[in-house]
C-alpha cells in the first residue's frame, strides 16, 4: 500500500520537495552563523593571567566575584568583579593598592594590571564597538 | 533525492566557508599577545600578527631576552654578580665614585640623557638620583603604611639638590668609562632608560624585517609597522585621566604605523598624605610633583624621545613646551590641563581618529 502510494508522487512534486529542502537547510545554515556572529560581537571576555598564563575567563554578560589568588601558597589575593556588563577589582591586599583605582574597564584592550601580584585582568572578543591594541 | 541532499550540502558548505574566511584577516596572520613582569619594574605587553604560534613564540624570545639585557644594565635598583650596571656607577668606595668601565649601551644612554638634558633645558636631568631616591623611600613607605605617610621634607630635598649638576658625569666614549666625580651624586635614569631601551630593540627588529610588531613596556608603547595588514594601523586610547569618569575612558583614539606614543600622567603612580596624591614626576626646579597638567602624551617615531619629551613637556609651561615640540621633528604632543581641556600641537590630530561610542 505504501510503496504503491510513494510512487504516485509526480516528478515535478518531488524536485519541489527537493527545493524546499534545501532552502531550509540553508535557513537554518545562516540563521546559526547569524547567531554565532551576533553573541560573538555581544560576548566580550574577562581573562584573568597569572605571571602571563591564562588561568581563567569569563563573559562580561555574567555577574562574578572571583577570588584571583596567587603568591607560593596562594596567600596573595586580588577580588575580580564583573557587574553590569563592567569588570574591576572590588579588594586586594597587594602593597600598592592600585588595582583597586582602575575605573572599571569593557573595552576591549583594557586591563587592569596588579604589578605585586603579577596579575593581568585583559578584555577580550571581536566587538564592533571600541576595539584596542593598547591603552597609555 | 539523496543527490539534492548532497548538493545542498555541499552549496551550504562552500557558503560558510566563504563566510568564515571574510572574518579572517586576508594576510592570514593572526593577534597574539603576551604579558612579562621581570623588566623595569612595570608590566610589558608584546603584541604582534604572525602566521603561527611558533613565530610568535620565537619573536617573544627575542624581544625578551633583549629587555632583559637592557633591564640589567639600565637598573639603579638590582646588582647582578660580576655585572656592571648603572648600581655599579652610583656606587661609593671610601667616599668616593669608581671610574667605572661600562658596555656600550650605557654610554650610549647616558650621551642620549645628556643630549636630552640640554633639549629639554634641564627638565630631564638623570643626575637628580640623590633628590629622586629621597622621593622614592617616602612613597615607598607611604604606600606600606598610608596612615602616616609623609612627604619628604624640602631642606632635605634642597639640600640633595646641590648634588644634581649632570656637569660632574664624566663619560669618556674611547675608553668606555663613566664616573661621577661629585661623590654624593648619582643617576637616575627613570625618565628615559625603557623608551630608550624599546627604541633601540625595535630599531635592530625594524632591521631585521619583522614588523607587525607592539611593545607597551609600563605605557611606552613603540610600534613596528602596521597591525594585521598594510591598510590597518595599531590602535590606541589615550586614557581619560580623570579616573573617576566611568562613562568617557579614553579622551583620545590614536592610530600608529611605526610610531610610538607615551603618556605621562599625574594618576599613574602616586601616593597619599593626608589626603592629597603626591605623584612621581618630579620637577628640578620646586623639587615636588609637577602640578601644571593632568597628562601629557606624546606621539613620535622615536619611543626614547617619546618618553624623554613626555616628562619634560608634563613639567614646563605650555608655551616653551609648545614651542620645543613645533620645533623638534617628527613630535606631537597633547597637554591635558588641570581642568580638563586637551590642548594639541599642531599635528597632533593627523594622528587621531573618531570611535562612534553607542
Amino acid at each position: 500500500m505504501k510503496k504503491s502510494e510513494k510512487t504516485t508522487f509526480s516528478k515535478k512534486k518531488k524536485i519541489r520537495n527537493d527545493i524546499i529542502l534545501a532552502a531550509v537547510i540553508l535557513v537554518i545554515a545562516v540563521a546559526g552563523l547569524l547567531f554565532i556572529k551576533f553573541t560573538k560581537v555581544q560576548g566580550n571576555s574577562v581573562v584573568v593571567k597569572i605571571d602571563g598564563a591564562e588561568t581563567v575567563s569569563y563573559s562580561l554578560t555574567e555577574d562574578v566575584r572571583y577570588e584571583i589568588r596567587t603568591g607560593e601558597n596562594n596567600e596573595n589575593i586580588n577580588v575580580l568583579v564583573i557587574k553590569d556588563g563592567k569588570a574591576y577589582v572590588s579588594e586586594a591586599d597587594c602593597p600598592d593598592g592600585i588595582c583597586k583605582d582602575y575605573r572599571p574597564i569593557s573595552y576591549v584592550g583594557e586591563t587592569i594590571v596588579c604589578l605585586p601580584h603579577k596579575v593581568v585582568i585583559e578584555i577580550t572578543g571581536n566587538t564592533t564597538d571600541i576595539s584596542l591594541d593598547a591603552v597609555v | 533525492m539523496k543527490k539534492t541532499v548532497s548538493i545542498v550540502t555541499v552549496v551550504v558548505l562552500a557558503v560558510l566557508q566563504v563566510l568564515s574566511f571574510a572574518s579572517c584577516k586576508a594576510t592570514g596572520k593572526e593577534k597574539h599577545t603576551a604579558n612579562y613582569f621581570d623588566y623595569f619594574d612595570t608590566v610589558t605587553t608584546i603584541t604582534a600578527y604572525t602566521e603561527t604560534e611558533e613565530e610568535f613564540n620565537t619573536l617573544c624570545d627575542e624581544i625578551t631576552t633583549l629587555l632583559n639585557e637592557y633591564h640589567r644594565l639600565y637598573t639603579i635598583y638590582n646588582r647582578y654578580e660580576d655585572f656592571t650596571n648603572l648600581v655599579t656607577v652610583n656606587d661609593v668606595t671610601d667616599g668616593k665614585h669608581n671610574v667605572v668601565k661600562v658596555d656600550r649601551r650605557i654610554i650610549d644612554l647616558l650621551i642620549f640623557a645628556k643630549e636630552m638634558y640640554n633639549k629639554t633645558n634641564g627638565k630631564v636631568n638623570i643626575a637628580m638620583g640623590s633628590v629622586l631616591s629621597i622621593w622614592h623611600t617616602y612613597r615607598n613607605e607611604g604606600l606600606d603604611d598610608p596612615e602616616n605617610a609623609q612627604l619628604p621634607p624640602m631642606e632635605k630635598l634642597r639640600e640633595a639638590e646641590k648634588h644634581t649638576d649632570i656637569n660632574n658625569l664624566i663619560i669618556d666614549e674611547e675608553n668606555s668609562t663613566v664616573y661621577i666625580s661629585d661623590p654624593l651624586m648619582t643617576l637616575d635614569v627613570g625618565a628615559i632608560a625603557k623608551g630608550y631601551a624599546v627604541e633601540r630593540i625595535c630599531l635592530y627588529l625594524e632591521e631585521k624585517g619583522v614588523s607587525n610588531v607592539l611593545i607597551n613596556v609600563g605605557g611606552n608603547i613603540r610600534t613596528i609597522g602596521f597591525s594585521a595588514d598594510e591598510n590597518t594601523p595599531w590602535k590606541a586610547g589615550i586614557e581619560n585621566p580623570d579616573t573617576e569618569n566611568e562613562e568617557k575612558p579614553f579622551i583620545e583614539y590614536i592610530e600608529l604605523s611605526g610610531e610610538s606614543i607615551v603618556t605621562s600622567g599625574s594618576y599613574q603612580r602616586f601616593y597619599v598624605v593626608k589626603g592629597e596624591n603626591y605623584h612621581h614626576i618630579i620637577d628640578p626646579e620646586t623639587l615636588m610633583p609637577g602640578t601644571k597638567y593632568k597628562s601629557v602624551s606624546v606621539v613620535t617615531n622615536d619611543s626614547g624621545l617619546g618618553d624623554a619629551f613626555s616628562t619634560a613637556l608634563f613639567l614646563m609651561t605650555y608655551e616653551d613646551g609648545k614651542k620645543l615640540v613645533e620645533e623638534t621633528e617628527n613630535v606631537e604632543a597633547m597637554w591635558v590641563l588641570p581642568d580638563g581641556e586637551q590642548v594639541y600641537s599642531s599635528g597632533f590630530k593627523d594622528y587621531t581618529f573618531e570611535y562612534e561610542v553607542k
